[in-house]
């Protein structure tokens, strides 16, 4: 038995890899406009879902691979960039409440809007990476996986770099810090926004590629789920921490996977939100995050 | 500041999984043209429809309307009953129980419909029926399958579908005939009514009963409906060491269970219910055999099949090709209206508006005893319990088809 469940706990910790690496993706998309912006915008998770399907129409259109996912980095921001103009920036004196409430709205109107252009039904991915699989003695690791473990890792890297060696990674960092104090240093608030809208979009249009790719398939209602599970990571992780979210989905997607693999498939979201409020309560700054405005925020 | 923060995360988390849970809730009439009483023409005669335009399943009631609407045009054309026109009133119940309870009785109050086909689904089928119970009339649906639910709620609840437990009996012994496996295992979805009584009851008691061993019946391993990641589950399944699955699931959810089956290089034959036979499944079974049982396939030679699904496809170009052909639960609904004008042109109801709560009694009394009525599929009957007695086939995904299997 040791041996035999050695190998299936250690394929079950790649499987909850590879859900929580989609999670920190998400979980930073939400972690970069609240920690740079103060603002959260819960439609995320449908720019993810849009993301996947910009992708399948790309593919499906004939465009190789790369292209197919640039076309979700670019369709993603650019679909949150949408969200800002309707659901922010008209509310912007308006308490905070309200333009989270009105990007509850965008999610269910790009729900609505997905159903009726590519129907409520699953749509299969074209292409399976999974064919290509590798066993690593009991496990298997999938091209999928690697991929996925892989991309998430690139994204993290150049959203440091972004943040911390570019002119607008400083804007960022300072209308974090204070956003007046920025703007009196010459920063253009208008700016920072828009480029931190887009960032965001285009990583969660990524995460949608990558899940569609996971799973092989699309659906509308896909961003429902994994958008709140990445916002959970992003709290877990700590509130607008980037590297926080990174921490919390995968802490997130390992605990998902376990809590069905031992014990029922009824447990998972107990187990995971659970988690959520167990860590909210403890550690209400989350696991890495800090909650003193602008400090190791981003 | 943050502190409200968190409070405003949390109270987001709480909003949207209430949002997502109960919103999108839209009281969409989706009439075959222009819904409501239109007390003008009194001559006309009004069915009514339930199917899911919009929510999770949102094609089936896409394609339900389209066959019902063929159905009206073909009755009305040919100078539909007794000269009078057929109206058939459609509403979405965004696969909602208590959504579908509430059309029922807008249907049976507001719209006065001589009887009701639908809902679709099983956990609909169990709130709306016994409203139907309560407001004295018919209701038949087209796909429910889950044991009982008729029989819960006599005298004015049908069903016009073999439940599973019929069905996995006939089918069963022919899947283990043609794939011989010994040792199989059960997965089902643990959120959906049908879904669960054929993963706790149904497909184990079949499957014992033609002498397989069932090696997690007391274990069974669950997910629920709505999970994309389903990995956990499928690693579990391979280290049970099984030659055969039972899986209990819509074809959504069973369509994830099969691509990662494929992923993780679980490849063993696999047998389930009704609710599995669609086009996603043909997409995603990969190298998996896996068959069903279904009372209507759209290859099927029969006359009447044949004639529908040429209908249906001329009509359904707004549905993406690969999803277009008729399913089994257009064809059951269809089938359900066209009993219920049966019913009125032998039972000799009037259609005038006073003879209204007779003429639903003389509809219903007809259904009861319904035998050999001539469907798009075969014969139709109708049993004690309220439930459909029909031709019933196990069908195999093969290269983009579904095809029978003859015993």
């Amino acid at each position: 038995m040791g041996g035999k469940g050695a190998a299936v706990l250690a394929q079950q910790l790649v499987n909850g890899l590879m859900l929580g690496s989609a999670y920190a993706l998400i979980g930073i998309a939400f972690a970069l406009i609240l920690g740079i912006l103060d603002m959260l915008n819960v439609a995320i998770g449908e720019v993810f879902m849009l993301g996947a399907f910009l992708a399948l129409a790309a593919i499906r259109f004939g465009l190789p691979w790369p292209v197919a996912v640039l076309t979700a980095m670019v369709g993603g921001a650019a679909v949150n960039l949408i969200i800002e103009r309707l659901a922010f920036r008209p509310l912007r004196n308006a308490p905070p409440i309200t333009p989270l409430l009105s990007t509850i709205a965008f999610s269910l109107v790009l729900q609505n809007v997905a159903t009726n252009i590519w129907t409520s039904e699953q749509t299969q991915f074209p292409v399976d990476t999974g064919k290509l699989s590798f066993d690593l003695g009991p496990v298997r690791l999938t091209s999928t996986h690697l991929l996925i473990f892989g991309t998430a890792l690139v994204v993290m890297v150049v959203l440091d770099f972004i943040i911390h060696r570019t002119k607008i990674g400083r804007g960022m960092r300072a209308v974090a810090e204070s956003p007046e104090a920025a703007g009196i240093l010459g920063v253009e608030p208008g700016r920072i926004i828009t480029a931190t809208f887009s960032l965001a979009g285009a990583i969660a249009g990524v995460a949608g590629v990558l899940l569609g790719l996971a799973f092989s398939f699309v659906s509308p209602m896909m961003g429902v789920q994994t958008g709140l599970k990445g916002l959970a990571a992003m709290v877990v992780g700590g509130l607008g921490n980037v590297r926080g979210a990174i921490v919390g989905g995968l802490v997130l997607g390992v605990t998902e996977v376990l809590s069905v693999a031992y014990l029922r498939s009824e447990y998972r979201d107990m187990v995971v939100y659970g988690l959520l409020f167990v860590v909210l309560v403890i550690r209400p700054q989350g696991l890495l995050g800090s909650v003193i405005p602008g400090r190791g925020r981003v | 500041m943050r502190k409200s923060l968190v409070l405003g995360v949390a109270a987001i988390a709480l909003v949207s999984v209430l949002a997502t849970a109960c919103g999108r809730s839209k009281q969409s009439a989706a009439s075959s043209d222009g819904a409501g009483a239109n007390a003008g023409d009194k001559q006309e005669i009004r069915f009514g429809a339930l199917v899911p335009s919009t929510g999770p399943n949102a094609e089936w009631g896409k394609k339900n309307t389209i066959a019902l609407k063929i159905l009206e045009e073909n009755v009305n054309k040919a100078g539909g009953i007794n000269g009078r026109p057929v109206k058939i009133i459609v509403y979405d119940t965004n696969q909602k129980p208590d959504q579908a309870a509430n059309l029922v009785r807008k249907l049976a109050q507001d719209d006065k419909v001589l009887a009701i086909a639908g809902p679709l689904t099983s956990g609909e089928c169990e709130v709306a029926f016994p409203v139907a119970n309560q407001m004295e009339i018919s209701i038949m649906s087209q796909a429910s399958s889950k044991p009982g639910v008729s029989k819960a709620n006599r005298p004015w609840a049908f069903r016009n579908t073999m439940t599973e437990d019929k069905l996995a009996t006939v089918t069963m012994p022919i899947w283990v005939k043609h794939f011989n496996p010994k040792k199989v295992a059960v997965i089902y979805d643990a959120k959906d009514a049908t879904s669960s009584t054929l993963g706790k009851s149904v497909l184990p008691s079949a499957a014992k009963h033609a002498g397989l061993q069932v090696v997690n019946e007391n274990d069974p391993i669950t997910f629920q409906s709505g999970d994309t990641d389903v990995s956990p589950q499928v690693t579990k399944l391979k280290n049970l060491q099984v030659d055969g699955l039972l899986l209990g699931a819509d074809f959504g959810p069973a369509s994830n269970i099969l691509r990662e089956m494929n992923r993780q290089g679980v490849k063993i034959p696999v047998i389930g219910g009704t609710p599995l036979i669609s086009s996603t499944i043909l997409q995603a079974h990969g190298e998996i055999p896996i068959v069903a049982p279904a009372t209507f396939y759209p290859q099927n030679p029969a006359e009447g099949t044949q004639k529908f699904v040429k209908e249906f496809l001329a009509r359904a170009t707004d549905i993406p090709e690969a999803t277009r052909e008729p399913n089994m639960y257009d064809a059951t609904i269809v089938d359900n209206i066209g009993i219920f004008i049966e019913a009125f042109k032998q039972s000799g109801a009037s259609g005038q508006p006073g003879d209204l709560k007779s003429d639903r009694v003389k509809i219903r009394d007809y259904v009861a005893k319904l035998k050999d009525y001539k469907g798009i599929a075969g014969s139709i009957s109708m049993d004690p319990d309220g439930d459909g007695i029909k031709q019933a086939y196990l069908l195999l995904a093969q290269q983009g088809k579904w095809v029978e299997i003859k015993r």
